[in-house]
């Protein structure tokens, strides 16, 4: 199947809007504006996935990337919003020219070889391609053991999320009592009963007991 | 479409990923470039399962996405408690694990 002309003009479309939001992403400032515009790319990969004849796959990715992992990066972006005084690390003009032309070189380098060692004409898929009944086929019949695995991860990385995130306050609090009981205990010791009480009241709130 | 048009549009998005990581200080920017990295991958799954005809690499991909939302949620509940704990996302500043 030898593609048209519009074949290559959708491609062309597509493939400016993934690698321009994609680096636009990569050079914002402000990451809200990063945010946003990964969100576009991966609006545009969607479209490349379904021009692949992976339709589950696209509506997948709308759904969870687009809609709920920018949804969490949106909420911590506000959480912690900094704007950067100096945002990229590599200084000099002379390493990041060095740096583009590598990277070019990799491109065209890698576009040689995979040019001449992948067929040049797509096989006609067949009616059931990427449609959602044989995905799910393949991924309950051959993946069964990775999908109940993947279903363990993330349940252990959202219990870890929030481990990890939480607020230490409370734990602050006890290690300062612990602190302040030790002193007390210190200053017991050494016959200071006086400064002992002093010490076991937390913020001078007054009165002897 | 050739199945190396594709491939190479997943290479070129994996580098600019790459050099995203690589060359941002803000840690958010940094995981956003991993994103677009993991993303890259899945293109050449979903490109090399349409040239084969086989749709392993589908599934492939679905578990990509799912490993993608776990990474983002540790990802960024560590920024979270990194803000918490040094009042910045800058990566020169938090190079160490101690405070």
């Amino acid at each position: 199947m030898q593609p048209a002309v519009g074949d290559y003009i959708v491609f062309g479309l597509l493939a400016a809007g993934v690698i321009g939001g994609a680096v636009f992403t990569m050079t914002r400032r402000n990451p809200v504006t990063a945010v946003m515009s990964l969100v576009g790319t991966f609006f545009a990969l969607a479209a490349t996935y379904a021009s692949l004849s992976a339709h589950f796959l696209a509506i997948i990715q709308i759904l969870v990337y687009a809609g709920a992992i920018m949804v969490l990066f949106i909420f911590v972006v506000m959480i912690l919003n900094r704007e950067e005084v100096a945002p990229v690390a590599l200084r000099g003009l002379g390493l990041r020219s060095l740096g583009v032309a590598a990277g070019i070189y990799l491109v065209i380098i890698f576009a040689r070889i995979v040019r001449v060692n992948t067929p040049s004409d797509l096989p006609v898929p067949s009616e059931t391609f990427g449609t959602v009944a044989s995905i799910g086929d393949i991924l309950f019949r051959d993946f069964l053991y990775p999908f109940e695995a993947i279903s363990l991860l993330l349940l252990v990385a959202v219990v870890g999320g929030v481990v990890v995130s939480r607020s230490h306050k409370k734990e602050v609090a006890a290690e300062q009592a612990a602190e302040r009981r030790k002193i007390v205990e210190e200053l017991q010791r050494h016959d200071f009963p006086a400064l002992a009480d002093n010490a076991a009241e937390p913020h001078g709130s007054g009165g002897h007991h | 479409m050739p199945t190396y048009y594709y491939l190479t549009l997943s290479f070129v998005l994996f580098l600019v990923g790459t050099s995203g990581v690589l060359l941002r200080r803000n840690a958010l920017i940094v995981l956003m470039g991993i994103e677009l990295q993991l993303n890259a991958g899945n293109l050449a799954f979903l490109a090399f399962s349409r040239q084969l005809g086989d749709q392993k690499g589908h599934a492939f991909a679905f578990i990509i996405i799912a490993l993608a939302a776990a990474e983002a949620a540790v990802g960024l509940a560590i920024l979270v408690a990194l803000f918490r704990s040094r009042q910045t996302i800058n990566l020169d500043e938090a190079s160490l694990m101690k405070r």
